[in-house]
């Protein structure tokens, strides 16, 4: 049984299922499913490794990200990493692979920066937006859907674009 | 509960998605890009079904006080942020699930586009240190704030606090919404599946006989 699981791919309906209903009960006992309050504070973190107290300098990180450790947040995207990790393993579908062309690496590079400063634009990302705001109808949710349909549509244009060469 | 314990629970709730997302491959990116370019719907399926449950769970726990909603003020840059994230996630070819789940699987496309995902964090953080736009969390009031382009705050709780009714009921309506669209999409998939059979079942006949 857990060999089958995993030989085979897994419907991505079950999986979401599985993950909606342990995504309530994160949402009784802390809080709802989110990726991008944890990375702010990792790059807060990482950012106070190499300046120091210099970090202090910039209002954002004491005011809005103040850099914790003990941020839960964090621990759910070294969770997602450590379950893939050995999830690939198991599944012997672990392998070290590169971006081929010089375009993807560009392509990568600006799409990253973007996420990033997207992100931090709007304090949510797409997790929060679909399996947190969104379900608990916060007002929020609705626009973040309406921004990040709008964005993977010019987005996909831009991609099309490159496709069609 | 201790910090320790809800960091333990969060690695725990983290390495279940990990794995269940690695073994299905589901990309929230490929959900939208997918559905918008190439008419597929594998992983847009998997994410109204999700999105159900999650509404009428979190609201059936709205409605008896439970729970922990975000809480923040919402508004102009709240779309903006999004748009902004959308175009990059396509570009990426990954979202933020799918950067940790790739990296983890030896991609290092995956693992660069995390980095910039960090890097561009810290480049809006210097920016924000020179205009505080949008307010800090310790400067939101819930209220709508034009002047900084802010809605305020609402909510299924916020709804069921203004009219009296129960969260759940606005739940359901939004489930109903979503099951519609997921019913769409099905629709949709066997017009797809008959022209498909169709096409091949012409092109069976046009075949000279032998």
């Amino acid at each position: 049984m857990a060999s089958e699981f995993f030989k085979k791919t897994l419907d991505p309906v079950i999986a979401l299922v599985a993950i909606a209903v342990l995504d309530i009960f994160l949402f009784v006992i802390v809080g709802a499913w989110t990726v991008g309050g944890g990375e702010t504070m990792m790059t807060g973190l990482i950012a106070q490794s190499f300046m120091g107290d210099d970090l202090e300098r910039l209002p954002f990180w004491t005011l809005v990200f103040e850099p914790d450790p003990t941020y839960w947040k964090i621990y759910i995207s070294l969770g997602m990493l450590f379950g893939a990790f050995v999830s690939a393993i198991i599944a012997k579908e672990f392998y070290i692979r590169f971006p081929r062309r010089v375009s993807e690496w560009v392509l990568i590079t600006i799409g990253g920066l973007l996420m990033g400063i997207g992100i931090r634009l709007a304090f949510v990302c797409n997790v929060s937006t679909f399996f947190g705001m969104g379900p608990e109808m916060n007002m929020g949710g609705y626009l973040a859907i309406s921004g990040i349909i709008a964005g993977a549509w010019v987005g996909s244009m831009i991609y099309k674009k490159i496709l069609e060469g | 509960m201790s910090a320790i314990g809800t960091c333990l629970i969060a690695f725990l709730f983290g390495s279940i998605v990990g794995v269940l997302v690695q073994r299905s491959r589901f990309c929230n990116t490929a959900a939208l890009r997918d559905a918008m370019l190439f008419k597929t719907y594998r992983n847009t399926k998997a994410l109204l079904v999700a999105m159900m449950i999650l509404t009428i769970g979190f609201t059936l726990f709205i409605t008896f006080g439970e729970g922990n909603p975000m809480y923040f003020d919402v508004g102009l840059n709240t779309f903006a942020g999004l748009f902004i994230f959308g175009v990059g996630m396509v570009l990426a070819g990954a979202c933020t699930v799918s950067t940790w789940v790739k990296t983890g699987e030896g991609n290092v496309g995956a693992l660069w586009a995390l980095i910039f995902t960090f890097v561009g964090m810290f480049l809006f953080s210097l920016v924000w240190s020179a205009n505080y736009w949008p307010p800090a969390p310790a400067s939101m009031t819930g209220e709508p704030n034009f002047e900084a382009l802010q809605l305020g705050y609402a909510n299924a709780a916020t709804l069921q606090e203004k009219f009296g009714i129960p969260a759940i009921f606005f739940g359901l309506i939004q489930a109903g919404v979503l099951y519609y669209i997921y019913r769409a999409i099905l629709r949709k998939e066997a017009g797809q599946a008959e022209s498909h059979r169709l096409a091949q079942a012409k092109s069976a006949t046009a075949q000279p006989a032998e």
